[in-house]
């Protein structure tokens, strides 16, 4: 055996010896260094070739480098191993999914926004806007214009918050009505939500503080007709795809005539005699609507004989009553942090 | 409004079934709250009491043979007291029903008793309402006749909902009205014809004077021979199942006549009528009255009266008065069935706080032809009880037709979306009482009836007819909407403003914009005066809701006490204060967190920090633009830790840690942040523009610099900045020190000095002079030393 041979074995002995000992990445790099480097063993193997004699060079200088082959290839192999262990030994890990989350710092909608917010959405795609008004107005707004003169015997129905003989917290969103018939020619499609007050006694079903949304719709040719379309469109947007509606003769002095609208109850579509939601009618009442009356529209200028128009007014925490199942609208001004997290 | 159902059947066919009636009535506009069903009650006969013995075995017991028309009369051992021959009473027969109790003939000492005589209670009326002790029936009812069908004891009651411009259907005999146009079957109306009149001479008939324009008509008729005694059984039941107490004869038939036609009646003593003259005039200023509630009044010349030549009498169309009241001994009484305008009614009865069931019809438009129905009805009824009845005085300007309207069968389709032939209008209003004059093919005049006082327009006609024809004829048609310029945007700035909030982890809650004096003492207590005046409630409905918020933090401040736990919430809406006489109203955003106390030096609070974070990204999300923050002091914040956020100098939001003596005044346990956004100071949203970056790549510097306590960091990056100049892309102070490393009175900043080329790779030498200017300026002008 030449000498070459016999160092090229010992070498083999100690690269085989140093591999077997690497267990990281560090350590294979340190073997890698020590064998393989600019300095490591191989290269002073190969810088002993200079002393062999001429023929002998070329076949010593093959012999190292496939020694030196092979031993980087030993070392990509011990790499692969090792990442393959390193992956196995984490893949093997397991932990307790059923582990409650970190929970994240989670922010909300107040559920009478969120169903206006869907109420909003179906009315801006049919075309109309949405417009806000103040919430304190002067009687003219809130009685007046919409043909309830002093002393009207409706006047009583809306149990108002007097700030003088003049101004009061509207008891409805219909004011408006006339606010946005004043500023705009027709055609006028518009739907107002806003806060309204009135003097009720709290109790499951009525707030002194709750949401109205007004819808307002005039131009020629409008009738009772369009009115249920677009409220039935509404209801099954809200509600789903099967609810009816049905109008109810009712009075209202700014509409004539006048609707009270029920939509079926999506709870128990009448099969439910005991039904909560709607006490076994099947039916639930939405609010009122009607014809915009011919004096609400001569009061703002329009002409009866050649444009008409329909109007509704709805309690949005009804909407919400039926949407979210609540059970007691003092929930809505509560905001238990449950009740927000629930609906949120 | 009860409407006992055997009632309305005097009137009208019905079907047997309440909720088939209730449900036709709810599509005439006439809702039906509640169906109260009576209990079934059966084999109750009508007898007359033939003999009456001792029980010989029992001294409280007495043997009863009653003829309830059969061939043998029934034999009735009873304890009762007020019974006696000939009296006609229920009589429950063996197997009748009663609704406690089912009867069988059974011994009673020895004495086989074969039934049972009933009192009101036994029949499910009101017993208190009623003569203790066995009921009375009318001598004239069949006997043997079954009582239950004869009275409608086992009819529900309806409770209906009348809206206010229908006070005709305020009575029995408007909903029967309704119901026979509906189900197109004939109204049996009761006559409303006087009573043939005893002759009197006429200084015995009464004398009305009008000295009001506020009595339209006033009918006043002379009623002698009052019969003594209760009114006729029939009658009482009836009252009672409408839910009105018997009286007497002639107070039962006065409420009888105004539940059945709606028209209220009132009755005078005749004699307590000075002069037998009654005037209807405004009340002399302090002039008082006892009404018939007990209460003696105060009046000034808003009220309208009904006096004599000495007093007032009574408040027209409110109350009658103590002293001229009918009593049980009264043989002669003065009838007033009369017209007043309904908005001094109104106004009487409100400023008086008094409301009776005329001035709730008194007070609407009742008809004045239905005060002359009412008075003839009345008189016929008090006549068929025996009393002697003089013609009526009739007073005011003679009764008109309602005016008739013009009316163009098209506006049916205009109004509702579908057409309908001349013959079903017409079919329609008639059966409604309308008299139609056709004009030509597709118009009519048509007259209202007499006690229609709110049919004026053809839009109430269209609605009469859709009542008729039925309101489900309309059919559910979309519609394209022509463009219109009106804008959404308030309402999409809200949604915007809503929405990020949500998204920085915020949940919204509504409070009550209303509050009571409770507040101000809470202020009061944390040494804090309000910022702005109250706008103040006149009339609340209790002391907690009598002012109007002037900002949202109270009620998110009460919120945080109650809930008790740290929690993150938001609120819009409106906020109102008095100024100069008139009430401002804005729009308000208010968002709060509480969090638990840190573990930090009192000189950092990271709370207002994550606070500061969250309101400028809020405002980067609104505005597109970040706003710079500076020091701020206000009431209701620490004063130490509160700032200002300004756009272009324009105040957009102030935030900072809540006043501490305000978070122990409201009871919040933990510190508690506060942002207030100014909605209508922020500017509209600029629409970001996208600027590539230099692909160079950039490099930092990170100083340490003791600097004076007072030196705020804003001012030590402005100046980093400035010195530097365009290679500076950001000065980021990252923390601070302060201790026993830095000398006292001094802290430390460390400070990171972001710099960029944007035409080459930066060198390490071209940094580091860029920070030896930085360095350089900070310690000329802020005394600032570099820490080693």
């Amino acid at each position: 055996m030449s000498e070459l041979a016999r160092n090229l074995n010992a070498l083999d002995e100690r690269f085989a010896a140093a591999l077997a000992q690497a267990d990281d990445e560090r350590a294979l790099d340190a073997v890698r260094v020590a064998f393989l480097g600019r300095s490591g063993e191989v290269t002073v193997l190969r810088r002993s070739i200079g002393r062999l004699p001429a023929h002998e060079r070329p076949g010593a200088g093959k012999e190292i480098n496939d020694a030196a082959l092979a031993m980087e290839a030993r070392l990509e192999d011990a790499r692969a191993a090792l990442q393959r262990h390193i992956f196995d030994a984490d893949l093997a890990q397991s932990i307790d999914v059923t582990f409650p989350a970190i929970a994240p710092v989670e922010g909300s909608l107040h559920p009478i926004r969120r169903v206006l917010n869907d109420v909003c959405a179906y009315f801006e795609r049919r075309g109309f806007s949405i417009v806000l008004g103040p919430e304190v107005e002067p009687d003219y707004y809130v009685f007046d214009a919409l043909n309830i003169a002093t002393d009207h015997p409706a006047r009583e129905g809306f149990d108002s918050f007097f700030l003088s003989d003049t101004l009061l917290l509207r008891p409805h969103t219909s004011p408006m009505q006339i606010r946005t018939m004043q500023l705009h020619t027709p055609p006028v499609a518009v739907i107002a939500p806003g806060k309204c007050y009135r003097r009720d006694a709290v109790d499951a079903r009525h707030l002194y503080q709750f949401n109205q949304i007004e819808g307002l719709l005039v131009a020629p040719g409008i009738h009772f007709g369009h009115l249920k379309g677009t409220l039935l469109g509404m209801c099954r947007h809200l509600f789903g795809p099967d609810q009816q509606v049905r109008f109810r003769p009712s009075y209202f002095p700014f509409t004539e005539p006048s609707a009270e609208v029920d939509t079926t109850c999506p709870r128990c579509a009448g099969f439910v005699t005991q039904c909560k939601m709607c006490g076994g009618s099947g039916w639930i009442e939405l609010g009122g609507a009607g014809m915009v009356h011919p004096n609400v529209l001569r009061e703002v200028g329009y002409d009866p004989e050649t444009v008409s128009g329909w109007a509704f007014g709805f309690g949005i925490e009804r909407l919400g009553l039926i949407r979210y199942d609540i059970d007691d609208v003092r929930r809505y001004l509560e905001n238990d942090p449950d009740f927000l997290e629930q609906l949120g | 409004m009860r409407v006992p159902i055997g009632w309305l059947r005097d009137y009208v066919d019905l079907p047997d079934d309440p909720q088939k009636i209730a449900d036709r009535l709810a599509m005439l506009g006439f809702p039906v709250e509640q169906i109260e069903t009576r209990p079934v009650i059966s084999g109750v006969v009508a007898g007359r009491i033939t003999t009456l013995e001792k029980h010989p075995q029992a001294d409280r017991l007495q043997v009863a043979s009653i003829d309830i028309g059969a061939d043998a009369p029934v034999v009735i051992v009873t304890a009762a007291t007020n019974v006696a021959v000939d009296q006609v009473i229920p009589v429950a027969v063996a197997g009748a029903h009663l609704p406690d109790l089912t009867i069988e003939p059974r011994k009673m000492r020895g004495i086989q008793s074969e039934g049972m005589m009933c009192s009101a209670q036994e029949l499910a009326l009101p017993g208190e309402w009623f003569e203790d002790g066995i009921m009375q029936l009318d001598a004239d009812l069949p006997l043997g006749s079954d009582v239950v069908a004869a009275f409608g004891l086992s009819e529900a009651v309806l409770d209906v909902d009348v809206t206010s411009n229908r006070v005709d259907a305020m009575s029995i005999l408007g909903i029967a009205r309704e119901l026979a146009a509906a189900y197109t079957t004939p109204l049996r109306a009761p006559s409303f014809v006087q009573p043939a009149p005893t002759d009197a001479p006429a200084g015995d008939l009464p004398r009305v004077t009008l000295e009001s324009a506020d009595c339209k008509r006033f009918i006043a008729q002379r009623i002698a021979d009052l019969p003594a005694g209760p009114a006729p059984s029939w009658m009482r039941i009836r009252l009672a199942l409408a839910g009105q107490r018997p009286v007497s004869a002639a107070v039962d038939v006065s409420n009888y006549v105004m539940l059945e036609t709606a028209q209220p009646l009132h009755f005078y003593d005749a004699a307590k009528v000075a002069g037998r003259h009654l005037v209807v005039r405004d009340a002399h200023p302090g002039e008082t009255l006892l009404g018939l509630d007990g209460i003696e009044r105060t009046l000034d010349d808003r009220a309208l009266v009904v006096a004599d030549e000495r007093e007032a009498l009574g408040l027209a169309g409110v109350l009658g008065g103590a002293a001229s009241q009918i009593t049980a001994t009264t043989k002669e009484l003065l009838l007033e069935s009369a017209t007043f305008t309904g908005a001094r009614v109104r106004r009487m009865s409100m400023a008086l706080g008094v409301r009776t069931d005329a001035s709730s019809r008194h007070e609407k438009l009742l008809a004045p032809a239905l005060a002359d129905a009412a008075a003839a009805r009345a008189a016929h009824l008090l006549w068929a009880l025996g009393a002697t009845v003089y013609a009526p005085q009739i007073t005011g300007a003679p009764l008109c037709a309602p005016k008739a309207i013009d009316f163009d069968a098209r506006s049916v389709e205009r109004l509702l979306g579908f057409p309908l032939e001349d013959a079903e209008i017409r079919r329609a209003l008639q059966a409604l009482g309308c008299t139609i004059e056709p004009l030509a093919p597709g118009h009519m005049r048509v007259a209202p009836p007499a006690w229609r006082t709110d049919l004026s327009i053809p839009a109430d006609l269209v609605e009469e007819i859709a009542r008729i024809v039925g309101y489900d004829r309309v059919v559910a048609v979309n519609h394209a909407i022509a463009p219109h310029t009106i804008e959404s945007h308030d309402f999409h700035v809200e949604e915007r403003l809503a929405n990020a909030l949500a998204a920085l982890g915020y949940r919204e809650i509504v409070t009550s914009a209303l509050h009571g004096a409770r507040l101000f003492d809470i202020l009061r207590r944390a040494g804090l005066t309000p910022s702005h005046l109250s706008a103040e409630v006149r009339n609340p409905l209790s002391e907690d809701q009598r002012f109007l918020r002037y900002s949202l933090a109270p009620g998110i401040c009460e919120y945080l006490a109650r809930v008790d736990a740290p929690m993150r919430v938001f609120e819009i809406g409106h906020v109102f204060m008095r100024e100069n006489g008139h009430v401002a109203e804005v729009p308000a955003v208010l968002f709060a967190f509480t969090q638990e106390p840190g573990d930090e030096p009192a000189w950092r609070d990271s709370g207002f920090l994550r606070l500061k974070g969250d309101t400028q990204a809020l405002v980067r999300r609104m505005t597109g633009v970040t706003p710079t923050a500076a020091r701020d002091r206000r009431t209701g914040a620490h004063p130490g830790k509160s700032a200002a956020f300004l756009i272009e100098g324009r105040e957009v939001a102030t935030c900072g840690r809540l006043d501490p003596r305000a978070e122990v005044a409201f009871g919040i346990r933990r510190p508690t942040y506060v942002c207030n956004l100014y909605l209508d100071s922020l500017p509209d949203l600029v629409i970001p523009r996208y600027v590539p970056r230099p692909k160079f790549p950039t490099t930092y510097r990170d100083l340490a610099l003791v600097l004076p306590l007072d030196v705020e960091s804003a001012r030590v990056a402005e100046i980093a900045q400035g010195a530097i100049g365009s290679l500076c892309i950001g000065v980021h102070i990252f923390d601070e020190y302060r201790g026993p490393q830095v000398p006292p009175g001094r802290k430390s900043l460390a400070v990171r000095v972001t710099l960029q080329r944007n035409d080459a790779t930066i060198t390490d030498e071209q940094a580091d002079e860029a920070v030896g200017h930085a360095i350089a300026a900070l310690e000329r002008e802020l005394g600032a030393q570099l820490r080693t």
